[in-house]
């Protein structure tokens, strides 16, 4: 019974939004249509739904690698952010060591970088992979690091009375509380990490998602373009909920309180 | 209180980079020079020395025009900023217009920069890739070009190979001398830039030459194109500069070491001995045989578009009579 209500007070939700989009795309065609737009500029947004069903295969085997690159830089940019932060919590002159370059990571300029990395390492996965742990590291760390710096003295004080190692704080207090964080964070960079994917594939490889726009792009196909950005914009969404699932599981608490704030 | 003086003193400075960066326009133009911009098709080289002429000697502004050459944004996307007006005109190539117009783009070619390919198929010597016969199994770095797959698709059918078998690399950026002694095999160069670089690096390369290849593909490479918008509404600004730009190829033809000069000015990151060597080797092929400097043949646009056609790389065979214009060239 509860259910039941539950899902169509969802589709209630989510209604105006479909609404609208069928608004929006009926405008594009028409404005398409009646002012002769072609398609090399701007393609209806039936060409683009064309161009997707008919280059389905090509798109998904151009995207397997670009999900695989992501992929592997996320959970090793997940991977190094855990450790970094946790080190930088349990032992403050590693914090002290590490922070600047933390920082530096994130201002470091992706354009300018990327290519070296190409000139490095070659057209291969690896620089790919690199660049995505370079623009998904400083949010995970920096999110997890904020979220393990418990603030509140009196509880960081009783456990101490009571004698609780400091690795016993870190697991008991810090870890827990850092979760929340540790997701927002991880949202980010999932938002992040697709186009870090992309623009490493622009400036050298042979197969992925930012291929795909660049020979279409050059072949002055519009409405292939237009299929890969919605192909990119899909996949980042993927990601995104992916990590939104995991939130769900893992910290129920934390998604039901935010859920209900809505 | 603090908090109030801190923001105000924020936004102060905030507003004061605004009004910094505003400032910081030159205002200086005489009024009576009307703007016009070329897009380049590459970063600066001897394929564009004329417009640099044309631009340091005043031929531009005698013509009443201020020219802006600027770099171009992306490989491909050129045809497209000229074709919708953003850009006046640019520097293509007969391979890329001919794709172009096939697409619906409007663009017209101007004017031959060169009147023979100069461009061709380079790899190391050392590879022993002689002809199209060895493509297979070989990594090819290029753009993603339409041209690209479709000529070396053609020259591997001739020889009965499966074109699948040549891994087609984008190589963005990268240097491509750089790029074939690692990462790639083959490329696609000009001679007169990447191929005297190699011979100043003492890097031997193979080169297998378009023109040789194939009649049809000794196509007009680069070319100054415009769109036919322009050419409708301001023919006028044309063939002013088409006038200045003549002028600019005609001086770095008679004098190749002075054209050279020009050019490293105005090309700071390269080397400035082989730029002068390049300009040497360079400045006769500007006009070759032709009566006059960008001079451009129908029987080149229609041999290559019916070698495309007949090689089923494209779906329709392009009108070559529209593609192109020698109106707006220097009658004498």
């Amino acid at each position: 019974m509860l259910k039941k209500g539950v899902t169509i007070k969802k589709i209630f939700h989510y209604t105006p939004a479909v609404v609208f989009l069928v608004i929006l795309l009926s405008v594009w065609q028409f404005t398409v249509n009646k002012y002769g737009i072609p398609p090399w500029l701007l393609p209806s947004p039936m060409k683009v739904g064309q161009a997707l069903w008919e280059t389905k295969s090509l798109i998904w085997s151009h995207a397997q690698i670009t999900l695989l690159e992501i992929s592997t830089g996320f959970v090793l940019a997940i991977i190094l952010g855990i450790l970094v932060s946790t080190l930088m919590t349990l032992f403050p002159f590693a914090k002290r060591i590490f922070y600047p370059f933390l920082i530096f990571s994130q201002t470091v300029p992706l354009i300018a970088v990327a290519p070296l990395l190409i000139l490095w390492l070659g057209y291969g996965l690896l620089p790919k992979i690199i660049i995505v742990i370079l623009v998904c590291f400083f949010p995970i760390a920096v999110s997890l690091l904020e979220g393990l710096e418990v603030s509140d003295r009196d509880l960081l004080n009783l456990l101490r009375s009571m004698g609780a190692t400091k690795w016993q704080i870190f697991y008991q207090v810090r870890w827990p509380h850092a979760l929340p964080s540790l997701f927002a964070g991880l949202k980010i960079a999932a938002t992040y990490s697709v186009m870090a994917a992309v623009i490493g594939e622009w400036l050298g490889a042979s197969q992925g998602l930012g291929v795909y726009l660049t020979r279409s792009s050059n072949n002055f196909l519009t409405d292939r373009v237009f299929a890969g950005i919605i192909t990119i914009s899909a996949l980042s969404f993927l990601y995104y909920a992916v990590i939104m699932l995991l939130t769900k599981l893992l910290l129920p608490w934390y998604s039901q309180l935010s859920q209900k704030t809505d | 209180m603090k908090t109030k003086k801190i923001f105000v003193l924020f936004l102060t400075i905030i507003l004061s980079f605004v009004a910094l960066a505003g400032c910081s326009k030159p205002a200086e133009q005489p009024e009576d020079l009307s703007e016009t911009t070329i897009m380049l098709d590459w970063a600066p080289n001897t394929n564009h020395t004329g417009l640099y002429v044309a631009l340091e000697k005043g031929y531009f502004q005698a013509e009443g025009l201020d020219v802006s050459i600027v770099n171009p944004s992306s490989q491909g996307t050129l045809e497209q900023l000229v074709a919708t007006g953003n850009v006046d005109f640019g520097i293509s190539h007969q391979e890329q217009v001919t794709t172009a117009r096939i697409s619906g783009l409007p663009v017209v070619s101007l004017a031959a920069l060169i009147q023979h390919n100069t461009s061709g198929f380079a790899s190391l010597k050392s590879k022993n890739i002689r002809s199209a016969k060895d493509f297979e199994n070989k990594v090819y770095g290029g753009w993603d070009l339409p041209s690209e797959t479709a000529i070396l698709t053609a020259l591997m059918q001739k020889e009965n190979l499966d074109f699948s078998k040549l891994e087609m690399v984008n190589i963005g950026e990268s240097d491509q001398l750089v790029a074939l002694e690692r990462d790639i095999d083959l490329t696609w160069i000009f001679y007169g830039w990447t191929g005297i670089q190699a011979e100043q690096r003492n890097q031997e390369l193979n080169m297998i030459w378009l023109k040789d290849v194939d009649p049809a593909l000794d196509y007009y490479t680069p070319v100054l194109i415009t769109s036919e918008s322009m050419i409708e509404q301001k023919p006028d600004v044309i063939e002013k500069l088409m006038k200045a730009v003549s002028a600019g190829y005609e001086f770095a033809i008679a004098n190749p070491e002075e054209a050279a000069d020009i050019l490293i000015k105005h090309a700071p990151e390269s080397d400035p001995e082989m730029i002068k060597q390049s300009q040497l080797w360079l400045s006769p092929q500007y006009k070759a045989e032709a009566d006059r400097w960008g001079e451009q043949k129908e029987v080149i646009w229609e041999s290559y578009a019916q070698w495309l056609f007949e090689n089923e790389l494209v779906p329709e065979k392009m009108e070559s009579a529209k593609a192109f214009t020698n109106e707006f060239l220097p009658k004498d």
